[in-house]
């Protein structure tokens, strides 16, 4: 299978240079792969997330995801819309608008009618079954239901990588199994490459791959 | 859901904060509109004023000063002086006195000729006009409604009966209330036939009146004064302009605090939604799109606001002007500066929080607590 991320040499430090989040990364992965970041905090695990999805830019090395050479890229939010589906810690729904209004926001970049995202964002509820909450604000959602709702919102616009940071951090186990559950089946039915940061060594071994961040470097790739 | 309509909603999120925007930028618009009207008004009633009903120009006695119904009378054999002037149309003579009208000890009674209407600037809507020398008077609309007259009642003028045999309708605010009979009839109570108040006159066509006046100030300068219209309006040209300015001045100050609310509920509204502009970015909006959504959303609020403001502007003014004897006149143009104002406030105000929430850089953004 071919890569889908390759990195090389990444370094990203802040305060001017004073904390190295990222040290000299080198890292490829494959197309369809499921891949888990783990680290203790402040390891740059999620300065490695915000990479690849180009919400943050390195000071040196390479880093092309699906294509894009994001060091040189100047169009990254057309790279973000089309290739990456983001899942938070927290849901970050936009509270007053409805569940399914929720998961047409990206699609607002795409060139589809309002008809057509209303028929793909139904047919996302569809799958990560909350069809009967589509008109429904996101307060009278469960914590668990919210967070299905921003899965579906990260499949809006058909992405190539779902990168999630902590995605099951502020749910209960329970919870969390399902919602860990409907990611992976969504990885699996449909290619996606899922790269996700966690804390918990018993979900990152879920993954077929386990990638360690330790002070801005990887310590081992499993 | 399209783009514009979760630009509508938006602002409404945080219903106090907008409503109280659109308050701010109400009260500027309304103050636009309210001081819109009450200029146009006042000079629309001030251009009646000196225009001298249908005429260019009209002619008083030298010591009338610049009053158009001025009581120092001139002798009348000058109607036919001015009328012989070249360039002059027509000159009719008016006559004005002061006396014993209906169930008013004082009143104006003006007396025209009976083919005057035209010059006087007014129609009669019912009835017929007056016949000369005859104890016939007709009344403004406003005065027969008033005095609850109509056409065929009598009323009382300096001690005799005169019959009311026409109602007329004017421009002028002036004549509005006013009674009218012969120019002959009132001479007759006055008890002098030689004289009249003013000299209304009408240039051939082409001429210009202000010509035409000069022309007849350098022949009988010395004898009486030519009120022009044109002359007038140039004199008070600048007080109108100081009046404009100055409702402009009022608004303008009015608009400010609404501007400056109007940041501040954009400002606040990026601040509260750090995180989720963040997200925005995160699922790939570019920053015209950001930058589109948060000024399109102070537009909403600036709209809003300019469709009460001007609602409440019209309605306010129209119902409280009378009171204040100011008969607010509204033209299409008092409202599109409103909605001019509006946009430009609105722009204005959510650009530079536009601006800011385009700045944030994303990671920052998502981390916002």
């Amino acid at each position: 299978m071919d890569n889908i991320i390759e990195i090389r040499n990444l370094v990203k430090s802040y305060e001017n240079g004073h904390i190295k989040a990222l040290n000299g990364i080198d890292l490829t992965i494959r197309e369809g792969e499921f891949v888990s970041i783990i680290g203790p905090s402040g390891s740059g695990k999620s300065t490695l997330l915000n990479m690849l999805g180009a919400l943050d830019l390195p000071d040196s090395g390479y880093i092309n995801v699906a294509g894009y050479d994001l060091t040189s890229n100047k169009k990254l939010n057309k790279f973000r819309a089309q290739k990456i589906g983001f899942v938070f810690q927290l849901h970050n729904l936009i509270p007053n608008l409805s569940v399914v209004e929720n998961i047409e926001i990206p699609m607002f970049t795409s060139k589809l009618s309002n008809k057509m995202m209303r028929k793909r964002a139904l047919f996302l509820l569809d799958i990560v079954g909350l069809h009967d909450k589509a008109f429904q604000k996101p307060s009278k959602l469960s914590g668990g239901e919210r967070q299905r709702v921003a899965i579906a919102r990260a499949l809006a616009n058909n992405p190539s990588i779902i990168l999630a940071d902590e995605p099951t951090g502020s749910l209960d186990s329970k919870t969390s199994v399902k919602i860990l559950a409907q990611l992976i089946d969504l990885h699996r039915n449909n290619n996606v490459t899922l790269i996700m940061v966690t804390h918990d060594m018993a979900v990152a071994r879920l993954a077929d791959r386990v990638i360690e961040v330790l002070d801005g470097k990887l310590v081992s790739v499993g | 859901m399209s783009f514009l309509k979760f630009i509508i909603k938006n602002p409404f999120r945080r219903k106090t904060s907008a409503i109280l925007s659109i308050i701010g930028i109400c009260i500027g618009i309304v103050v636009i509109v309210a001081l819109g009207g009450i200029t146009n008004g006042l000079v629309s009633s001030f251009e009646d004023t000196i225009h001298a009903g249908g005429a260019d120009f009209s002619i008083s006695g030298k010591e009338t000063g610049n009053s158009a119904y001025g009581t120092n009378p001139i002798d009348a054999n000058w109607t036919d002086k001015i009328a012989n002037v070249s360039g002059v149309s027509e000159a009719m003579p008016i006559y004005v006195i002061l006396t014993s009208v209906g169930n008013d000890y004082m009143n104006t009674l003006i007396g025209i000729e009976p083919n005057g209407t035209s010059m006087a600037d007014i129609s009669i809507k019912e009835g017929r006009m007056f016949e000369n020398n005859s104890s016939e008077v007709i009344l403004g609309k406003i005065y027969a409604d008033a005095n609850n007259l109509s056409v065929g009642d009598s009323l009382k003028v300096n001690g005799e009966d005169f019959k009311v045999v026409g109602i007329y309708e004017t421009g002028d605010s002036n004549m509005a209330g006013g009674v009218f009979t012969s120019i002959n009839k009132v001479a007759e109570i006055n008890g002098d036939n030689n004289s009249i108040s003013n000299i209304y006159v009408k240039v051939d066509k082409g001429q210009d009146p202000q010509k035409v006046a000069d022309k007849i100030d350098s022949m009988y300068g010395d004898n009486i004064t030519t009120i022009s219209s044109v002359m007038e309006m140039e004199q008070m040209a600048d007080m109108l302009n100081t009046l404009k300015a100055s409702s402009w001045g009022i608004s303008l100050l009015a608009v400010v605090v609404g501007a400056l609310g109007i940041i501040n509920t954009m400002l606040m509204s990026v601040f509260e939604r750090t995180r989720e502009i963040g997200v925005l970015k995160a699922v790939g909006w570019s920053n015209s799109k950001i930058l589109t959504m948060i000024v399109g959303e102070s537009l909403v609020i600036t709209i809003v606001s300019a469709i009460l403001g001007s609602v409440i502007g019209f309605v306010a003014t129209t119902f409280l002007g009378p009171m204040m004897n100011v008969t607010p006149t509204f033209t299409p143009d008092i409202f599109v500066q409103a909605f001019v104002v509006a946009i430009i406030v609105g722009i204005i105000g959510g650009l530079y929080p536009a601006i800011k929430a385009v700045k944030l850089p994303p990671t920052e953004a998502l981390r916002y607590e």
